[in-house]
Formats: C-alpha cells, sequence, structure tokens
C-alpha cells in the first residue's frame, strides 16, 4: 500500500529497505501532522458525531437533563416543516445565482487584467481584490445606505433616471448580488495567476494558426486553467453553503446570508431546540455534501490535469 | 496584437503601428477603469455619504456631493440661501419674506442694499447649495463603538491566533510534503474533505462545548484557540508550495546532520517567504472580519467585542442613520485596505494552482 503510493513518486523509495528508518520516518511525520489530526478529532469529527446524537434526540438548552432518546422523530418533523424546506430551497437557489455569477465575472476580469498592454496593473489587481477584504457588516451598512429612498444612489442615479422602478429598502436580492461580487477576489487572483502561467508560445501558435483572441480564450486559456477554475468553484461553493474559507463572508448581523443557517440559527437560539437544529445541520450537511461530491465526479470530466497522476490531483 | 501584427505585415510606417498599439491600449484601459468605476462605485457612495449631514441626507433635492443650504443672518434671523432667477441670471439670495405672487430677498454680497423685491411663486426656487464636508457622524461611533479600544483587541486576537494558525500549519504542511507517512494519502485526502465541511453542522455542538463544558462563553478562547490545530486550506496551500522545492536541499542538509526541524526552519521556511506571507495576511483579514464567531460568544461580554461585532452593535444602538453607517463601515475597513496595499506586492504572488502535484 504504502509502496504503490511512493513508487510513482519517489524513485529512491526503494534505496531505504531499511525498515525501521522508515518506521521512525512515519513517526516524526505523524508528529508534524498531529496539530491537524487533534483538531480534525475535536473541532470536526466529535462535534459531527454530536450533531448525529443530538439530533435523533429532543435535546433542549435550558433543560438538557430532560434529554431523552427519540429516534428519527426530528427528521420526520423536516418532512412536514415548510419553513424548513423553503429555507433548504433559498440556500440552494443562492448558491445556484452567485456561484456562476462570482465565477464569470472573475474569470473575465482576470482575462482583461491580464492584458500586458494595461498600465500599472499590480496597483488595478489589489483594486479589483479589495472589496473581498472589506468587513461583512461594513458592505452591509454600505448596501443600506445605496438603497436609502432619500440619498441612496441606486435609486437617485440608476432606477430613477431610466424610469425603472425603484427598488425597495429591503431586496435581499441585491445584497446577495452585491456580496457575491465583492467576494470574487481570491477567485480572481487564482485564475490571474493561472493565466500568467500559460506559456506565452502556445498562444502565439494559435495565432499563426487564425485563431482570435476570443477563440483562443475559449480554447486555450479555459482549458489551460481549469484547475484554477475549479479551485475557485470549490471556494465559492463553500463560502455559499456557510462555510468560512479564505474570507469570511457568511453571518450578517443576526441574519445569515444562506437562508437555511439563517433558519438553523433560528431554530437553535430563538427556539434553543438543540435537537432539532442539529437535525437540520445534518440535512443541510447531507445535501452540501451531495453537491460537492458530484462536483468533484464531473471535474473529471472538465478539468485538465497536466500529468497523468490521478491519485493524487486535488 | 492583430492590428499590430497586420500593420506591421503590409509594411507600414512605425507611425501607423505605434498608432494602434496607443489606441488599442487607450480603449483597453478606458474599458478596464469603467469597469473598476462601477464595481467600486459603492465606496464612492460610502465615503462621500458619510461626510453628508443627516439634512442634507433627508432633502431628496439636494445635491449627490456633500454640501449644506446655507444660511444667512440678517437682523438677527437665519434665512434660507435660494437661488433666484433674475434678469442678470441667477443670484444666490438669502429669502425673507415669502409670499403667494411676491418673495423679498437680501444680498448676502451687499445685505446694506436692503430688501429685493422679487415677483413668483418662492416654492419654485431652488435652494442654493454649497460644499461643505461634515465629520459629526465619525466621533459618534467612534464613541459608541469604542474603537480604539476594539481595534487593539482585535489586534491581539490576530496576532495571537495568527502565532498558532502559522506554526500549526507550517508543522502539518512540512509533515504532509516531506514524510512517508502511513495512510499519508488517505489522510491528504481528508484534509481536503474538512476544507468542505459546512460550520452549520460542526457550530452547533462546539458551541455547546465551549459555552457549557469549557465555559469559554464572553471570551476570546473561542477565536483563538481553535486556530492552533492549523487550517486546512492554509496546509493546503504551504504544502503545494514546500513540494515545490527541491528534494536536494534537504538532503544535502541531511548529509551535513540537520535533523526534521533544523531542515524545516534553514530551507523549507526562507524558501517560501512570499506563501507564507499570503498565508499570514489571509488569516489577518479573515480575523479582522470574522463576525459569526464573535457574536455567538462575545455578544454577552460588551467589553471584549471585536472592531466587526462592537460597530455593528454600535449601529443597532444608534438606528441605522446613512452617515453614521458610512462612518462605521470606513472605520471598519480602513486596517484591512492599508495592509492590503502596504503588502500588494508579497499577496497572493505564488498562488498558482494546478491539478498537479509537483
Amino acid at each position: 500500500m504504502n509502496n504503490i503510493f511512493r513508487r510513482s513518486k519517489d524513485p529512491q523509495a526503494k534505496a531505504h529497505p531499511n525498515a525501521g528508518l522508515r518506521r521512525e520516518e512515519g513517526l516524526i511525520g505523524l508528529m508534524f501532522l498531529s496539530p491537524w489530526i487533534l483538531g480534525f478529532i475535536l473541532l470536526k469529527l466529535v462535534p459531527i458525531l454530536a450533531a448525529l446524537v443530538f439530533s435523533l434526540t429532543d435535546f433542549h438548552m435550558l433543560t438538557p437533563e430532560k434529554t431523552q432518546f427519540i429516534g428519527l422523530k426530528n427528521y420526520l418533523t423536516f418532512l412536514g416543516d415548510l419553513g424548513a424546506w423553503s429555507s433548504l430551497v433559498g440556500s440552494l437557489g443562492y448558491f445556484l445565482t452567485t456561484v456562476p455569477v462570482e465565477l464569470v465575472v472573475a474569470l473575465l476580469l482576470a482575462a482583461v487584467m491580464s492584458s500586458n498592454r494595461l498600465p500599472a496593473r499590480g496597483f488595478l489587481r489589489a483594486l479589483i481584490f479589495m472589496p473581498s477584504i472589506i468587513p461583512s457588516m461594513a458592505i452591509l451598512f454600505i448596501w443600506l445606505g445605496l438603497l436609502d429612498p432619500y440619498s441612496g444612489w441606486l435609486n437617485q442615479l440608476i432606477m430613477i433616471p431610466l424610469g425603472l422602478p425603484p427598488v425597495s429598502a429591503n431586496s435581499y436580492e441585491t445584497l446577495i448580488l452585491m456580496m457575491a461580487l465583492w467576494s470574487i477576489g481570491p477567485g480572481f487572483l487564482i485564475m490571474y495567476g493561472a493565466i500568467q502561467g500559460i506559456p506565452k508560445e502556445i498562444h502565439e501558435a494559435a495565432r499563426v494558426d487564425g485563431a482570435g483572441p476570443v477563440l483562443s480564450f475559449i480554447s486555450i486559456t479555459m482549458p489551460m486553467i481549469s484547475p484554477a477554475i475549479f479551485f475557485s468553484l470549490v471556494i465559492d461553493l463553500t463560502s455559499a453553503f456557510g462555510g468560512s474559507l479564505l474570507l469570511d463572508r457568511g453571518y450578517l448581523s443576526s441574519q445569515s446570508l444562506s437562508p437555511m443557517e439563517g433558519y438553523i440559527n433560528f431554530v437553535m437560539f430563538t427556539h434553543q431546540d438543540l435537537g432539532y437544529a442539529a437535525a437540520l445541520a445534518w440535512v443541510m450537511f447531507a445535501a452540501t455534501m451531495t453537491i460537492t461530491i458530484l462536483l468533484f465526479r464531473s471535474a473529471r470530466r472538465w478539468v485538465y490535469f497536466p500529468e497523468e497522476s490521478g491519485h493524487e490531483s486535488i | 496584437m492583430n492590428p499590430f501584427k497586420r500593420a506591421k505585415r503590409k509594411g507600414a510606417s512605425t507611425l501607423t503601428v505605434r498608432l494602434w498599439e496607443f489606441t488599442g491600449s487607450a480603449l483597453l484601459s478606458l474599458l478596464v477603469f469603467v469597469i473598476l468605476g462601477v464595481y467600486l462605485s459603492p465606496l464612492a457612495y460610502m465615503l462621500v455619504t458619510s461626510v453628508k449631514t443627516p439634512t442634507q441626507l433627508s432633502d431628496s433635492k439636494a445635491p449627490i456631493y456633500p454640501a449644506i443650504n446655507p444660511q444667512f443672518n440678517y437682523q438677527g434671523t437665519d434665512y434660507p440661501v435660494m437661488s433666484v432667477p433674475t434678469a442678470d441670471g441667477a443670484k444666490e439670495w438669502a429669502m425673507v419674506t415669502r409670499r403667494r405672487t411676491y418673495a423679498e430677498f437680501i444680498d448676502p454680497q451687499n445685505p446694506e442694499k436692503g430688501l429685493i423685491h422679487w415677483d413668483g411663486n418662492w416654492r419654485a426656487l431652488q435652494k442654493a447649495y454649497k460644499f461643505s464636508v461634515s465629520v459629526d457622524a465619525f466621533p459618534a461611533i467612534w464613541k459608541s463603538a469604542k474603537v480604539l479600544q476594539t481595534m487593539g483587541y482585535t489586534f491581539y486576537i490576530a496576532f495571537v491566533s495568527e502565532i498558532g494558525v502559522l506554526l500549526s500549519s507550517i508543522a502539518v504542511a512540512y509533515g504532509f510534503s516531506r514524510f512517508r507517512i502511513p495512510g499519508g494519502k488517505w489522510l491528504f485526502l481528508l484534509l481536503i474533505g474538512t476544507i468542505l465541511i459546512p460550520d452549520s453542522i460542526t457550530s452547533l455542538p462546539t458551541y455547546f462545548i465551549f459555552t457549557r463544558i469549557l465555559g469559554w462563553n464572553g471570551t476570546w478562547n473561542p477565536l483563538i484557540v481553535p486556530h492552533f490545530f492549523s487550517s486546512a486550506i492554509f496546509v493546503f496551500l504551504l504544502r503545494q508550495n514546500f513540494k515545490s522545492i527541491p528534494r536536494d536541499l534537504d538532503e544535502a542538509a541531511m548529509l551535513d546532520g540537520a535533523g526534521p526541524l533544523r531542515i524545516l526552519t534553514s530551507i523549507i521556511i526562507p524558501q517560501s517567504i512570499p506563501t507564507i506571507t499570503t498565508v499570514a495576511l489571509l488569516h489577518f483579514f479573515y480575523i479582522w472580519n470574522e463576525l459569526r464567531v464573535a457574536s455567538l460568544y462575545l455578544g454577552i461580554a460588551p467589553n471584549y467585542r471585536t472592531i466587526s461585532l462592537s460597530t455593528s452593535i454600535a449601529n443597532l444602538a444608534i438606528g441605522f442613520t446613512p452617515e453614521v453607517l458610512e462612518a462605521s463601515a470606513m472605520i471598519a475597513m480602513i486596517v484591512p485596505i492599508i495592509v492590503l496595499f502596504v503588502c500588494q506586492r508579497f499577496f497572493m504572488r505564488d498562488m498558482v494552482v494546478t491539478g498537479s502535484e509537483k
């Protein structure tokens, strides 16, 4: 097992037939891994299993001593809970709208910014990245102001001069769009870096063959940077589902951007019903994991891996 | 590129080629500046609104730029200055009396001339506006959000957790990149898997453990301690970088008698400074902007709040007025933006993600 894994990577592995040395190496390696292994057990595995156990009980924050095992009753409650279903659908809709917008905008910006005709590219890159490090509550504040009926620019400068109906002060969609557009930073930089890494000769060759900029973008740049696109997709996906990755953008004052998460927090902190909240969290966990696994499966079809090293790719 | 080549092939003069080049660059720059202008326009809104007065913000006819309607004091009373159309063009006069068919004005430039009679309905007149910056919103939020104190706390939390996340993530990435560990491949896949676990599933039991069992409610421990167990995404980024460092260097050091720790500190870390800087910056931005954990555990501790949390709670208390909202947004974002632009050269330079691992 160990050998199969190593052989392809390090031909010198065979040069160390000494089993004792190898065991020692493994032990030192495990020592270096120990912070993560401990953290994985304490902060991921135990909580996930605890959530599973909680979800099978009627655990209430205020009366933990009265807790009883109730089997799958919480999950049955979920099946009949319209609020939970609509928040789950809302979360999926949120994912389906924001992730493609983020990806496409980041990719187009990366393509335009890669042109070496632009002046001060480093500075422009920082400007594009900048909104991604703005605290989410600052974005919420700016958004609240932009929609202000008297002084907000959205209605004053765009909607009313164009003769469009004014946007009301609680249009959640505009906030989601703004959040999505203002969190493209990491994805943009990753794709930008990947575009920089494409050898110039490939584009030269395509141009000699008569390919225009659009064609060479679609048939050369996009496949070449598909690993970066996939990595950005994973980042966007995780943050849309309420993970905190690279830059946190999940939680806004009392409401969460992801409706399902907001609903779980409501059940948890307003009703103090930890058992049901844990069951909802498990439903969401199962839904997100299904989508993630499907995406990873599909990656084999469209992500280009230069060396055929399937077992070690992301 | 294409017009350039075409011009060259036809044997056109250098001037034509230069002209093509210049037009292309200019058009592209224009496009990028327009895109950036739209993309960052909410920030312009924030800057402008934070220095407006509440009076201007509730006046729907007020201009976009920060301005006030000047008042002129005439015989002990303030009168609003209006823009009055006359035969000699528009005049800015203070309106003293207003009647249905006429109004009387005073010219602020030479008040000794006395009242000027003007025929017409004063309601049709526009107010005059003068550019004026008001910084009243800043002291309001500065005091109620205890900005200096909470910024200091946030720096402290960022600093301590930074040490934890860097030490642990570097160690774990080193372990994954340089040692033959039984089942190492599966452990790494597991690590990648943990990146994708949504917080909502772990946060409920973690909240219960932290508050009920460890008694950490109202302390900074929930914001700091988890980072000492490394961050999966940082391990991923660092490992990718460590793998690209040639093993020959390690082997040479090993022959000189260097142990694993020594190789890490004298070879791997010095070779990976750009990636480590990127990870450190990402973690700093993360801690500075973090609101989820802070609001879970510091909601009951008014004296230990982070900057994000205290500004949002202060605005709830003040009641969401545009100028205070925008002033607090500015205060909350100023530190990460300065850090980003200072470290721009080092930030995410080596972040090239490829499908295969070297």
